[in-house]
């Protein structure tokens, strides 16, 4: 989609694909990568970001505006190739129109909403059940035990699960992936001319699927199903094309 | 038409899951809005119309005494959705003494329990039977076919199915069933498939013959609720997972109903049944409906009610079709009726009101471009999707869009935009768009609003001006 509203795009959708090996490297402080070190050569301009597998566990943290929630989407929507998704939306703001745009299919996405704390838990174990992957704001107040006890349910159906905490952090090790926005910027829009147009945020992937490294990643988001990372990808080869 | 709280002075209309309208009142007919319309088109003609979804489950309340007064008369009525029945005569004109005294006598019982708005048809099958009650007119307002192949013949294509294949027939002259009906069978499904095959078969009045499937094991799901169930939401949730299981079962043979019985026990033993019937295969959530809209009739309609709760519950299924749903390649029926069976149980938790899908529809606002529908239900859409909404800011679209704007707070220094208050802090704007000047429809006292976007550190806003106070429409996060 390039911008004109409308139907979902109906291109495939790419939420993860072949990782392209860097040099591995230390651990460095976040921070802007420069160099041509660092930028990755693909001629794809599909996503390449890390994405999570079945049954694996992801964390999208950050405040709200800093994109962490389309993130998500785009990544839901490779899953929603294989079957339903679903997303548990606590403040009862997503709109749809998000998601279609990143090419989840609207037959293909369930939304429930709940704010309670404790149907939280439940409602989202009962979409891990059925769906092929959830996305699930995590509520204030969230106990650590609960949100273990969903990691481990998605474990053990083979769904895969990305939390977005509104208020706070998930616990620590049940992630296979944790990306956290640290910084966003848009283009297109002037001093009162334009149109916003184009994303670029600066995020920290860390977890299992990094090895136990951590990671600066800029991406670029144009508001459709592509999403391309610019510079900083420095991951390690992985055995199997994800997402 | 009747709503409680309707006003009959003004023009209203009922619409249809399938975005049409499906009833009138006598002001929105004198304006031009017939039956079978857009609602677009209505609203079009008559943009001053109120209109209303039709509400399956609150008709069949005020429909089962319909159906109740007929059935003393008449066994067998089969209820085709809320204010159609249909109803084998075959026996009972025999009983009564001809075709003028049944029909007198069901007359006067519909006229006792409902009034006036009936009418009622009879011929051969059902599809001309139906057609003929539309067709009905005079004082009682009845129409008797002599000839089912004849009547069918001067009725408009349109009546024949989809609006596709109608179009398609126009287009190839085809403009009555009796032109259609002349093709020989052979010639119409190698061109247009089993759709055409069905509108053939309809329109040579040969509607009953279907294929019937007779299979080697009762199909009949039950259960029994010790206690017994006096909460109609539990009852309706144990339905669709009998539903998923019939439908399970019947997609494993490859055979779907067209009509099912559902019978309910009362604690007290009191049995109640009604049998549904469909043109098209039931799927497991149509039959979960019609379960739901069948014990609620039950429940707060004519007659004892289910006293003392519902002990058992079973839905039978009859009419079988070697036509059952075709599922996906890769897609199994067991793994379709877990995934049924999880959200269904996802419902359960969060409530029916609160697990969604959505739909795309036309409009200018992120929150006007979706058709929210609960999740087993069909989509509505209230506005063309495929018309021009100029003054629509183009995408990418915000992620996050509160369900009614929210204040919002932005210093202003010369008509420029300088700070955003979030939360307890205030942000620095680095760029901003707009205004785009939004007209609302100023006929039902929506005001003019100029819209923006905001981008600071924090994050891009989506916000609208509108009375002179700033709202937030949207987060691009």
């Amino acid at each position: 989609m390039t911008g004109e509203p409308g139907v979902a795009s109906r291109q495939s959708p790419v939420a993860g694909c072949e990782l392209r090996a860097a040099s591995l490297e230390q651990d460095r402080a976040p921070g802007r990568a420069s160099g041509t070190d660092w930028r990755l050569e693909t001629g794809d301009w599909r996503l390449d970001l890390p994405s999570l597998g079945p049954g694996q566990v992801g964390v999208l943290a950050g405040e709200a505006g800093l994109g962490m929630t389309r993130l998500g989407l785009v990544m839901l929507s490779g899953h929603a190739r294989a079957g339903s998704v679903a997303y548990l939306d606590v403040r009862g703001w997503l709109s749809p129109v998000a998601a279609w745009e990143v090419g989840i299919e609207p037959e293909r996405l369930v939304i429930a909403r709940c704010r309670d704390v404790v149907r939280w838990g439940k409602a989202v174990a009962a979409l891990l059940d059925g769906a092929a992957a959830v996305l699930a704001e995590v509520p204030a107040g969230a106990k650590d035990v609960s949100i273990r006890k969903l990691a481990a349910l998605a474990r053990n159906r083979g769904t895969t699960l990305l939390l977005r905490p509104l208020d706070g952090t998930v616990p620590a090790g049940i992630a296979h992936l944790t990306l956290e926005a640290q910084e966003i910027s848009w283009s297109g829009a002037g001093d009162g001319h334009g149109r916003i147009d184009r994303r670029t945020t600066l995020l920290t992937a860390s977890g299992k699927t990094m090895r136990g490294m951590t990671r600066t990643i800029e991406m670029e988001d144009d508001g459709s199903n592509a999403v391309r990372v610019v510079s900083g990808v420095a991951v390690a080869e992985t055995r199997s094309v994800a997402g | 038409m009747r709503r409680p709280g309707a006003s009959q002075d003004e023009p209203g209309q009922a619409i249809g899951a399938d975005g049409r309208v499906e009833a009138v009142n006598a002001a929105a007919f004198a304006s031009g809005i017939r039956r079978g319309m857009r609602r677009g088109e209505a609203e079009g003609i008559c943009p001053l119309v109120v209109t209303v979804e039709r509400d399956y489950p609150a008709e069949m309340i005020a429909f089962e005494s319909v159906v109740a007064a007929i059935e003393e008369l008449i066994p067998n009525v089969e209820v085709v959705e809320p204010g159609l029945v249909f109803v084998p005569v075959g026996g009972a004109v025999g009983y009564y003494g001809g075709e003028g005294p049944l029909i007198e006598r069901v007359v006067k019982e519909i006229d006792r329990v409902a009034g006036t708005g009936f009418r009622i048809g009879l011929a051969e099958g059902p599809f001309a039977a139906k057609h003929a009650s539309a067709a009905a007119m005079g004082d009682p307002p009845v129409y008797l076919v002599e000839d089912d192949e004849a009547f069918l013949a001067s009725l408009d294509i349109a009546t024949a199915g989809r609006e596709e294949l109608v179009a398609t027939f126009r287009w190839l002259g085809i403009t009555t069933l009796g032109e259609l009906a002349r093709f020989p069978r052979s010639t119409v499904a190698s061109r247009f498939g089993t759709a055409g095959l069905t509108a053939h078969r309809l329109a040579s009045g040969r509607d009953r013959a279907l294929n019937p499937r007779d299979l080697p094991v009762d199909l009949t799901v039950s259960e029994r609720f010790s206690p017994p169930l006096d909460d109609l939401e539990q009852a309706a949730f144990v339905a669709r997972s009998m539903a998923g299981r019939l439908i399970e079962t019947l997609a494993s043979f490859g055979a779907a109903p067209f009509r099912i019985v559902v019978e309910a026990e009362a604690a007290d033993g009191t049995v109640r049944s009604r049998t549904w019937l469909s043109a098209d295969p039931l799927d497991d959530r149509a039959i979960a409906d019609r379960v739901r809209w069948q014990l609620r009739a039950w429940i707060d309609g004519v007659g004892a009610g289910i006293r003392g709760g519902l002990a058992a519950l079973r839905i039978e299924p009859a009419h079988l079709s070697g036509t059952g749903r075709q599922l996906a390649l890769g897609e199994d029926a067991r793994a379709a009726s877990e995934i049924h069976r999880a959200f269904a149980e996802t419902q359960a938790i969060v409530g029916r009101d609160e697990l969604l899908q959505a739909h795309p529809q036309g409009g200018r606002e992120p929150g006007e471009r979706v058709a929210w529908h609960r999740w087993g239900e069909e989509p509505v859409t209230r506005r063309d999707l495929e018309a021009p909404w100029p003054g629509r800011i183009p995408g990418p679209s915000p992620t996050l869009v509160p369900p009614e704007p929210q204040p919002f707070h932005i210093e202003w220094d010369g008509g420029m935009p300088t700070r955003v208050r979030l939360g307890s802090r205030w942000v620095t704007v680095r760029s901003w768009a707009g205004p785009w000047r939004r007209v609302g429809r100023w006929w039902r006292g929506e005001e003019t609003g100029d819209q923006y976007q905001i981008v600071t550190s924090a994050g891009a806003f989506l916000c609208e001006i509108r009375g002179g106070k700033t709202w937030l429409t949207g987060i691009y996060d």
